[in-house]
């Protein structure tokens, strides 16, 4: 186990600090990508497959090339002189079959919104005029447009030389379960389907890529979470060395995961640029988001519990489908595999038999999205737990209950991969419980009812898995990348400090965050930090990049350290300037001084010229000069944070439409820098959950088209779908990570989506309808409705 | 590109007079973010629903991508760059940070021209009241809580405000 270096003070740390990122973008002054210019810069667009399987016959861009303003066209074969397929990091099944593809097709096209030529001009404008003009010939190709049609005996195929459309299988056994199930009293499952929905930022992704072969340097500026394996991947596909590659981050105008994977556009814009010698931006439109940015929560879950009469869950077993796309994405079938892996959730479940298949259709490639699997490791879980209950005529909390591990059975193996750290489950959710008593919900069920009104309140657990992760474990189970994180922290000639960091600010206030570590760390105003992140020439390097909840985790387990370390630097320097003895001074507010007697003082400004400028008769002869500590944190293990979420919803048994009423989440993510900020990362997470619940969805026709590529479409929840959240708070520090903190980022899309159903269900508890299906929109619900009355009726 | 056919276009705004030439097609968010240099003006979707783009245009809340640079010819525009008070974040703005009404700052500043409306228009609004002024406009990060709370306790302290430059006449 690591050893824990706590901040000796916490003057900042556990408050809700207001945000240091705040007062420039409240004033209009972030700096997007799109915001950025830079000297001779010209733009570009992508001409995109209107069909989801076809062979290319004939591409012919003369016309677009002629049009005035326009600087290149490219198509696939142009782009394959330079670049070579696109990456794929994760291979987590044993011989899976990974198919790859180049950032444009070159002879066939696998999926609706491939890219199939590219264009340089003067403006956006310009180049999508001449768009219209490149001329390309399809010749149609069957369609797998689902996951059922893939499955099929006689299905098409995606790719000739496979056998079938499976990617690859795998199986996680624990114990027995054939024998679990063969001797349970009570078996309960179901047939889960979260269809495809996506991270949707609000800005949508861009690069701008100045590729100059004279200068032998490709400078990027790119919209994306994970600098360092951009630059990597850059490397890897365009065979040139790392150092000569540059990536620096702006502002993010949200990331959710989608902005972690890495694009064919980033390669297209690259191209675009060597060919026209200019740097070239390159944006997504929304519309384009649809089907160029990851797909995610695409997946079937067929899954069954097994328990004795008395409540003990004895067994767990299933099949997971993959809904993959045409081609493989930057992480493979990793989120898929997280959702199989962590479906026993907090429940302690002595047999397991957890299957994985990952399956290729002609849809846009699968990809990141906060929660990354989880989400529906939780429907399986939550949703099987409660058709027990309803099974066992048991109360659904007390069967949560006494199915959790004990707080002294950690750390627990949860039977698959994961081990839990820490943990007071049962008191999590005693605390949600009586929070929901507390605001009243259940009178408000209760007199709603009375009036004749559909009320149900949900109840949902949740784990998540953050701090991700431990180098070589993530390395053993099919990741080509690390998981630690590099801090630098250093104290300048005034006193004042910066920290380095290879973490992404993607709106979480990992800056304000960062600060607060710092300031604490070593107990100087928070006024005297500076945060610096998002440049690969300047800042270290990331294993990962920010996802899995590791930014407060990891990134800020190396500020404890290195400001730790940092901290003993100063306090040797003041020895030296106020001629006394290390271990007697402490450091407050800026200032160094003699425990007790704080009229000996220095400040750090006069450690910070000792250590720079005047170092004769100042700095001690064994020190080196300058203030400055690098640390490498690398987790011994994951975390695991984990929270009670409570829902209330009304229900029109009319039209199917479900209001949000009121949402409380109780939750333990160990030591929390910023109350403020943790829970706007629990809001926000359940939220998108919700959306993902109740409302968004990429539906597709029989030809694989997409048919919900705009908002007006694609329905984003907004301000009245949305109901006030209350959250509650538990603090048990991680174990073995320096400063306690167990990450939060993705608890609320992973808590979100079955709470919606457990509340729907509750809501018409006299029909008995079991929610599996998401998002449960009205005219899904009214289907449920009608077949359980029409049932009714029947019975 | 010599034969494109251009206009003049002249709008005054946050009180600075901009005046550029541009095609007819060029929306006002780009004319607003190209021409003038004011970023702050964000694109989510160019087609009228994200609602980041919302601009004040004559003091009233439009959507800058769905509005062509001509047809503002002559009008007053308030962006986000138009909002502090000197040096100074304003009520609104003070508000957002207080209360964590934003996350990654992309949909803020159609956030803040809207609740600028909405509380001008209405300064003694109730929290359905501010759910519905503000649905207009499109937060994947907050969960929109931290908004509503931002916009009401805004609307509080210029009430305050209002009421102590009264006490104090």
């Amino acid at each position: 186990m690591t050893t824990t270096a706590e901040p000796q003070e916490t003057k900042y740390t556990g408050k809700s600090q207001q945000r240091i990122e705040d007062p420039r973008l409240l004033t209009g002054h972030g700096t997007y990508i799109d915001d950025i210019t830079v000297p001779r810069m010209i733009e570009g667009a992508v001409l995109r497959s209107p069909v989801a399987h076809a062979r290319i016959t004939r591409i012919d861009v003369s016309k677009a090339a002629e049009l005035p303003g326009v600087f290149a066209v490219i198509t696939g074969n142009d782009l394959v002189e330079f670049a070579g397929e696109q990456p794929v990091i994760w291979s987590v099944i044993p011989e899976q079959r990974i198919a790859r593809a180049h950032a444009l097709a070159t002879d066939t096209v696998r999926w609706v919104g491939q890219g199939v030529a590219a264009v340089a001009a003067v403006d956006r404008y310009v180049a999508e005029d001449a768009l219209e003009l490149i001329e390309v010939d399809y010749e149609p190709l069957p369609v797998v447009a689902d996951l059922e049609q893939a499955l099929a005996p006689d299905a098409p195929k995606l790719y000739e030389d496979w056998p079938d459309n499976i990617s690859g299988s795998m199986t996680f056994p624990a114990g027995d379960a054939d024998a679990a199930f063969a001797e349970a009293d009570v078996v309960v499952g179901a047939s889960f389907r979260h269809h495809a929905g996506y991270g949707c930022s609000i800005e949508t992704r861009g690069c701008i890529a100045n590729w100059d072969v004279f200068a032998g340097k490709l400078d990027m500026w790119l919209g994306t979470q994970a600098p360092n394996l951009a630059r990597d991947l850059l490397a890897q596909v365009l065979s040139l060395p790392v150092d000569k590659i540059r990536v620096r981050t702006p502002d993010l105008g949200g990331g959710f995961g989608l902005k972690f994977d890495f694009y064919p556009d980033e390669i297209i814009a690259a191209i675009l640029s060597r060919r026209t010698k200019r740097p070239v931006k390159l944006l997504e439109d929304r519309q384009e988001s649809f089907v160029s940015s990851s797909r995610a929560r695409d997946m079937r879950h067929d899954f069954e519990m097994a328990l004795r009469s008395d409540g003990t869950i004895i067994g767990l077993r299933g099949t997971a489908y993959a809904v993959l796309g045409g081609a493989l994405g930057t992480v493979g079938s990793g989120p898929p595999w997280a959702s199989v892996l962590a479906c026993m959730g907090p429940y302690k479940i002595p047999n397991q038999e957890l299957t994985l298949k990952a399956v290729m259709t002609n849809r846009s490639p699968y990809g990141s999205y906060r929660g990354w699997g989880m989400p529906k490791a939780n429907i399986v879980h939550e949703r099987l737990i409660e058709f027990a209950a309803r099974k066992l005529g048991m109360s659904r909390i007390d069967l949560r209950r006494m199915n959790f591990p004990t707080p002294e059975e950690f750390p627990y193996f949860s039977g698959a991969a994961f081990t839990y750290d820490s943990g007071r489950y049962a008191d999590c959710l005693d605390l949600a419980t009586s929070a929901v008593n507390e605001r009243g919900w259940n009178v408000r069920q209760r007199e709603g009812r009375e009036a004749g009104r559909s009320i149900g309140i949900g109840y949902g657990f949740h784990t998540e898995v953050g701090a991700f992760g431990p180098s070589r474990v993530l390395n053993m189970v099919g990741l080509d990348h690390s998981g630690f994180d590099e801090v630098r922290i250093r104290m300048d000639s005034t006193g004042k400090v910066t920290v380095l960091s290879g973490q992404s600010a993607m709106g979480q206030g990992t800056h304000t965050t960062y600060a607060q570590l710092a300031a604490d760390g070593l107990g100087v105003p928070i006024e005297d930090v500076t945060i610096v992140t998002g440049d690969t020439e300047s800042c270290p390097y990331t294993g990962y990049g920010t996802g899995g909840s590791r930014a407060a985790t990891l990134g800020g387990a190396a500020i404890v350290n290195a400001s730790g370390r940092l901290k003993s630097k100063i306090l040797r320097i003041g020895a030296e300037l106020l001629e006394a003895n290390p271990d007697d001074l402490e450091i407050s507010d800026g200032r160094v001084s003699v425990r007790g007697a704080a009229d000996a003082s220095v400040s750090t400004a006069d450690i910070g010229y000792s250590a720079y400028r005047m170092l004769n008769g100042r700095l001690p002869e064994s020190e080196t000069p300058t203030l400055e500590e690098i640390d490498v944190f690398d987790p011994a293990n994951m975390t695991t944070s984990y929270g009670c979420t409570a829902l209330l919803v009304e229900v029109d048994r009319q039209t199917g439409a479900v209001t949000l009423l009121d949402c409380l989440q109780a939750h333990d993510a160990g030591v929390i820098i910023n109350p403020l900020l943790a829970d706007g990362q629990l809001a926000g997470g359940l939220a998108q959950a919700f959306g993902g619940g109740l409302f968004e969805e990429f539906v597709y026709d029989e030809d694989g088209q997409i048919n919900t590529a705009s908002f007006m479409d694609y329905l984003l929840p907004s301000a009245t779908d949305i109901p006030p959240f209350h959250f509650y708070h538990q603090e048990t520090p991680a174990p073995h990570i320096p400063g306690g903190m167990k990450g939060l980022g993705e608890a609320g899309t992973i808590a979100g989506v079955s709470v919606v159903a457990s509340a729907i269900d509750d809501a018409l508890s006299d029909l008995g309808v079991a929610v599996t299906e998401f998002p449960m929109t009205p005219p899904r619900l009214l289907e449920l409705i009608r077949a359980a009355q029409s049932a009714g009726v029947t019975a | 590109m010599s034969d494109k056919h251009t206009v003049t276009v002249t709008v005054t705004v946050n009180g600075q007079v901009y005046t550029g030439d541009c095609e007819p097609r060029m929306t006002l968010a780009d004319f607003l973010r190209h021409e003038c240099g004011l970023t702050g003006t964000h694109l989510g979707c160019e087609h009228g629903v994200c609602g980041a783009c919302t601009v004040l245009l004559d003091d009233v809340a439009a959507r800058s991508c769905l509005t062509f640079a001509v047809q503002a010819d002559g009008a007053r525009i308030t962006t986000v760059e138009g909002l502090a008070e000197g040096e100074q974040l304003n009520t609104l703005q003070k508000s957002f940070q207080e209360h964590h009404g934003l996350q990654c700052g992309f949909c803020t500043s159609g956030m803040l021209m809207c609740a600028t409306e909405l509380l001008r228009e209405n300064p003694n609004p109730t929290e359905t009241e501010v759910r519905e002024g503000i649905s207009g406009v499109l937060c994947r990060c907050t969960g929109y809580d931290s908004i509503v709370k931002s916009v009401m306790a805004a609307a509080g302290d210029q009430r305050d405000a209002v009421s102590e430059a009264g006490s104090a006449r």
